[in-house]
């Protein structure tokens, strides 16, 4: 039997999981690297995030399931990063924790795992996050220098100690600072981005156009008070620093390009239409249904199901970040589902052409057909459900932090939906985060 | 081009073959190739260079690799460390055997300032660290090229049950070198390039300044073109060169587990990456296999380009 | 926020010149601790008839006495009369039989006779009737005669002593719950800032609690404006009393809020108070996450001071729009809901500006008299449910906001009143917590000042 009708079989004959719901959720605003957050560490961010949805949701001394949490920049000195900030925040002492790392998808795969927990009844509760920081990022010394101390430390005599430090050169002195840069190709995101953007030939004026309409919709969001329940402040930093109110098409399109410089296709891709450097960290609250009778908490969203993706980038056989473009497709079939019955599609805006490709991608006759295997094109995004409420492109994009930032936005805007129709049929959510190293996570919210 | 070396059987033809008690310092050898500069200016001088290679093989047995030295070549190039000895790290241990050959009285042309070309390596299994193998080098196919002398120096490795496991076939050429027993170049239609077109790149190294002296060190080449900028000037480049064989094994890193235990792992040199440089690459899956190519990025000419293939 | 002044003379050298050179010399007042005795040393009751003998009764019976909870007694030591040599730490004076203006000479004579022996931080309470346009003459003059007795006897105590009134409605019996509670709040350190004050108990609505140190156990309290300061203080009190507290401020404040939330074990509520919607989030919230709600304090304010000459429409309709035009708004969200009907209890923050107004409030001024209306005409509408609308008025209290007066002007404005300091926000924070317990519902649209007697106003 092929796996996927294995689990088909076992979905059909094992218990129905319990619901795993989404209760709310807690982010301090983002701030652009070097901003109001410059000098706070991943600890105190996420400790930050935590103590908001803490006094969110009064669980001050509360012993939660569990807290799953993580960092794609992180010290070594970071460890135990979730577990360090749940001993400085609010909760009980008596909470454990774990830290996960999925590059980018970070934060949503700390909502999943911990929904599969709480489905399985492993957890009544949890919260799920991610922090980083692009300021405060890790500096590590020259292999040779962290060698020779390595080996001085190793060394039995004080000769032996000198000797190996005796190997250190001045040029060894000189830091390593961290990169970016997808390990196996040496190219930065945005250089494959732009590869992508190539292929599939991704205007400059629809990126800017998806930038403009990003910061136009997280700017409305603020202004109506849309995150008064879903974001704390911090530092002084009361609203997303990387908000433009200001922006147009006319100031996008004045910028100069950045990426896809060296190809032989024209440059699209500017500062304006990717995701800056930035910090922040974000929360979310998850439970059982009984867990949140118990708290008083009104249920948001439930996590339906998801399904994680990767491609071969490294062989140039798609582009580093279309691997939600192969997931999606996987997770709606499982499902039963079309992408014309989610009310809300979150993909997040690593770039607006990552965007703009997985989009062309699921509109593609041939890519329907030669690489999804499916009768024609996957389906097309009515663009009044995508990204309602802005996404990185104008919010930011601390890595790890961006999954819960988007799940809490989504989940309140279906419980919202919900209250103004009770009763109608399932409103669904889609959420697409891509990630480096050519991974991709998907995942269905509905409203619950 | 390179030619093929039989799998099996020796390959050696009626070479004589002198077993050597250890694989030779590199160092030694260099100085008796700088001799061999010296000397062969006068042949170069005279535009000519001696008619025949030397029907001699070297060979050493129970040659085993440094974990040290092996795991440093493994981070430097992008492969995980481990006990089985990337197909680039034998060409590295036996590379000393090559250059004895080179080096021994009568080659036709000088070590030094001989351009590494071609390379083409046959691996039917892979090495592994804790085993003895034994390594045989010898020259062959010395013939005229337009723009001088080439010759091919054949290294082969063997297990302890003569099982062959790797063979490799490097291309030297010697410009300005002109065999005076024989013709002129043939038009050699491997010759004629199909012109390079820089393709779509799936990735962009960085190559630091030091990035020869790194791969000096583990390989033991200390070509001084490739460690020292102002040697690389005498030979005619603005700055110092990577070794070609880093950038190659760079390539089948890339490549990655699907090259499997046994391949065909060719190269074929143009122009030299300079260091510091950022050459852009693309390793991607072809009809048959891997097809490879490192190219400047700016100009688009190419460094380098290859295949992966299955045997 | 530090007073130098008063901590220099109460120490060494510095304490005796300013004893010869006549200066003011506050003494720190002592705060509430929960748990510690309700005064220490013996009360002197004085006064005569059956309201004297009640008092009486409750303050030296025995806890978990006969009676119900009005007469539960609280085991204190009374005299009835002045003992030689005792060093009292409160004399209460039950004034409520007085007919004729004479009568106040034996009680008050009495009570004077004591004062040089009274604890420091002592407590004078005057228990009385309101006087009304329909007593007779007499009986009018000597009850509206304690108003001013009482309030000049305030003025003359020194060491954190103070003196305070009880005026009880015509019809009230003076074991009214807020009557009784009012006392225990007078004597007790809760109203340390509270001086030369009389608070008028309007009925007998009101219960009082099992556990005077938990008043508000399980009631659910919304603090606005509690991100610092004063609502900060607020709504740690009101935690501390027992209540659980939903702490409300501007989104922008969030980060100092959570805190305060984490801090008092509440929830926090980021919203603008002016926000259209404020008042059915604020409901929807405390009921949602908490089942019920019990108390409101409107403390969110602001505060924009311009000369009217120079006043900008902006300053002002900005101050009128939080202060006041938020607590209107709130309340008829809340009146309306039918969820806020289970004696529900509002209590607004008003100002010694509202009454007595200051130089360049004039927008300031216009909001907290506003909010002094306020409560007067809202609880009317609370009573049938029994509950009730009250304001608290501070005077020159130790914030952020008066750390920012010029230094000279805020020595002197902290002079200007009985206790000769400003006021801690905790000092507010005790009166908003006793005008918010269940048995403060006896009190109807009324406002008490927590000023330490300011020289301005009443």
């Amino acid at each position: 039997m092929p796996p996927t009708a294995r689990q088909a079989a076992a979905r059909a004959t094992g218990p129905a999981p319990r619901r795993a719901l989404v209760l709310g959720g807690n982010r301090i605003p983002f701030a652009r690297a070097g901003g109001a957050y410059a000098r706070s560490s991943n600890q105190d961010m996420l400790t930050a995030a935590l103590d908001g949805l803490v006094a969110r949701y009064g669980l001050q001394g509360e012993t939660i399931g569990e807290v799953a949490a993580g960092a794609v920049l992180k010290h070594s000195r970071d460890f135990n990063l979730t577990r360090e900030s749940v001993l400085g925040s609010s909760l009980a002492p008596t909470t454990p924790a774990f830290d996960l790392q999925q590059a980018c998808a970070t934060g949503l795969e700390t909502v999943v795992s911990l929904a599969n927990k709480i489905r399985l009844g492993q957890l009544e509760s949890a919260i799920a996050g991610g922090v980083d920081s692009t300021s405060d990022a890790p500096v590590a010394v020259s292999d040779r220098l962290r060698r020779a101390l390595l080996e001085a430390s190793r060394a039995r005599s004080a000769g032996a100690r000198l000797a190996a430090l005796a190997k250190v050169r001045p040029r060894d002195l000189a830091p390593a600072t961290p990169r970016t840069d997808e390990p196996r190709t040496g190219l930065s995101m945005g250089e494959h981005q732009a590869l992508t953007t190539a292929q599939w030939g991704i205007s400059r004026e629809a990126q800017d156009e998806l930038a403009l309409a990003s910061h136009q919709r997280l700017a409305a969001a603020w202004d109506a008070g849309f995150f008064d329940d879903l974001v704390t402040p911090y530092r002084g930093q009361t609203q997303d620093g990387n908000l433009r109110r200001d922006t147009s098409l006319e100031k996008l399109a004045a910028l100069r390009p950045t990426f896809g410089l060296a190809l032989d296709t024209p440059a699209t891709m500017t500062a304006g239409n990717s995701t800056p450097l930035t910090d922040g960290a974000a929360t979310v609250l998850l439970g059982s249904e009984s867990w949140a009778a118990a708290h008083d908490v009104t249920p948001l969203a439930a996590v339906v199901d998801a399904e994680a993706g990767a491609v071969d980038f490294v062989h140039g056989v798609d582009g580093l970040l279309m691997a939600p473009a192969f997931a999606v497709p996987r997770l709606l079939a499982r499902n039963g589902l079309t992408l014309d019955d989610f009310a809300y599609v979150e993909i997040h805006e690593a770039f607006a052409s990552t965007v703009l490709t997985t989009l062309a991608a699921w509109e593609s006759e041939q890519f329907g057909r030669e690489r999804l295997g499916l009768d024609g094109a996957f389906g097309k995004v009515d663009p009044a459900r995508l990204n309602v409420h802005g996404s990185s492109l104008a919010a930011g994009h601390p890595f790890a932090a961006t999954g819960g930032r988007i799940v809490a936005t989504v989940s309140k805007e279906l419980h919202r939906a919900r209250v103004a129709a009770p009763g109608g049929p399932p409103i669904r959510a889609l959420v697409s985060v891509c990630a480096a190293g050519g991974l991709g996570l998907t995942a269905i919210l509905e409203a619950a | 081009m390179t030619a093929a070396v039989p799998p099996t059987g020796d390959g050696l033809g009626d070479r004589r073959v002198v077993t050597l008690p250890a694989v030779p310092a590199l160092g030694g050898l260099y100085v008796k190739g700088l001799a061999g500069v010296a000397t062969s200016v006068v042949g170069r001088r005279l535009g000519r260079g001696s008619g025949a290679l030397p029907d001699v093989a070297y060979e050493v047995a129970g040659v085993r690799a440094d974990a040290a030295r092996l795991t440093a070549y493994q981070h430097l190039v992008g492969e995980s460390a481990s006990d089985a000895l990337p197909a680039g790290f034998v060409h590295v241990l036996a590379f000393p055997l090559a250059v004895a050959v080179m080096t021994t009285p009568g080659f036709p042309f000088p070590l030094v300032g001989a351009v590494h070309v071609a390379n083409r390596v046959e691996q039917h299994r892979e090495a592994r660290l804790d085993e003895p193998l034994t390594l045989r080098a010898w020259s062959q196919g010395l013939r005229s090229h337009r723009a001088g002398t080439q010759a091919e120096l054949v290294v082969t490795a063997s297990d302890a049950d003569g099982e062959r496991v790797w063979t490799g076939v490097s291309t030297y050429l010697a410009k300005g070198v002109h065999l005076t027993d024989r013709p002129g170049p043939a038009d050699d239609p491997a010759e004629e390039r199909t012109p390079f077109v820089a393709p779509v790149p799936t990735g962009r190294w960085q190559l630091p300044a030091d990035e020869g002296r790194l791969y000096a060190a583990v390989s033991g080449d200390r070509n001084p073109i490739h460690v020292s900028s102002l040697a690389a000037k005498g030979f005619g480049f603005p700055r110092a060169i990577a070794h070609g064989m880093d950038t190659a094994a760079r390539a089948l890193a890339a490549v990655g587990a699907a090259h499997g235990p046994a391949f065909v792992w060719t190269a074929e040199f143009a122009r030299p990456v300079l260091l510091p440089g950022s050459p852009a690459v693309r390793v991607a899956r072809d009809v048959d296999g891997f097809a490879y190519a490192v190219w400047d990025a700016r100009s688009g000419k190419p460094h380098l380009t290859g295949t992966v293939r299955p045997v | 926020m530090g007073d130098r002044y008063l901590d220099l003379v109460n120490h060494g050298f510095a304490a005796k010149v300013a004893k010869q050179l006549g200066l003011p010399r506050p003494v720190p007042l002592r705060r509430y601790v929960p748990g510690q005795p309700l005064v220490d040393g013996p009360l002197l009751v004085l006064g005569a008839g059956d309201d004297a003998d009640a008092v009486a009764r409750l303050l030296s019976g025995p806890a978990g006495g006969a009676g119900g909870p009005v007469l539960d007694g609280w085991d204190l030591d009374v005299h009835r009369r002045p003992t030689a040599g005792a060093r009292y730490a409160a004399v209460v004076v039950v004034l409520t039989g007085l007919t004729h203006p004479s009568q106040l000479a034996e009680p008050m004579l009495a009570a004077g006779s004591v004062l040089r022996e009274l604890a420091s931080a002592g407590r004078i309470v005057t228990i009385s009737r309101a006087a009304t346009a329909a007593d007779a003459p007499a009986v009018a003059a000597a009850r509206q005669g304690v108003d001013g007795m009482l309030r000049s006897l305030a003025k003359e105590l020194r060491g954190g002593s103070t003196a305070n009134g009880i005026v009880l409605a015509d019809g009230v019996p003076v074991q009214a719950a807020a009557a009784v509670a009012l006392l225990r709040f007078l004597l007790s350190r809760r109203s340390a800032f509270v001086d030369g004050q009389l608070l008028t108990v309007d009925s007998e609505a009101g219960t009082l609690p099992t556990d005077w140190d938990r008043p508000l156990a399980g009631q659910v309290a919304v603090v606005t404006g509690a991100a610092r300061g004063i609502g900060e203080a607020i709504a740690a009190t009101l935690a501390r009393d027992g209540a659980t507290v939903v702490a409300v401020d501007v989104p922008a404040a969030g980060e100092q809020l959570a805190a305060v939330a984490n801090r008092v074990r509440g929830t926090a509520l980021q919203l603008d108070v002016t926000a259209a919607d404020a008042g059915a989030r604020i409901l929807e919230h405390a009921l949602q996450r908490h089942g019920r709600l019990d108390v409101v304090v409107h403390n969110a304010g602001i505060m924009r001071d311009k000369l009217l000459a120079n006043m900008t429409p902006d300053r002002w309709e900005s101050v009128l729009a939080v202060n006041i035009g938020a607590q209107l708004a709130i309340n008829e969200a809340l009146l309306t809901s039918g969820d806020f009907t289970a004696a529900p209890r509002i209590v607004a923050l008003a100002s010694t500006s509202g009454i007595a107004g200051n130089r360049g409030q004039t927008n300031y001024g216009a909001s907290k008299g506003g909010v002094i209306g306020m409560v007067r005409a809202t609880a009317p509408l609370l009573a049938p449910f029994g509950g009730t609308a009250n304001a608290v008025a501070p005077g020159f209290i130790e914030t952020d906001m008066t750390a920012h007066i010029p230094p000279v002007t805020r020595q002197i404005a902290r002079r200007l009143n009985s206790l000769q300091q400003g006021g801690q926000p905790v000092d507010v924070a005790e009166t908003v917590a006793f005008l918010a317990s269940p048995a403060a519902c006896g009190f109807q649209g009324r406002v008490l000042r927590v000023c330490g007697q300011n020289m301005v106003g009443q």
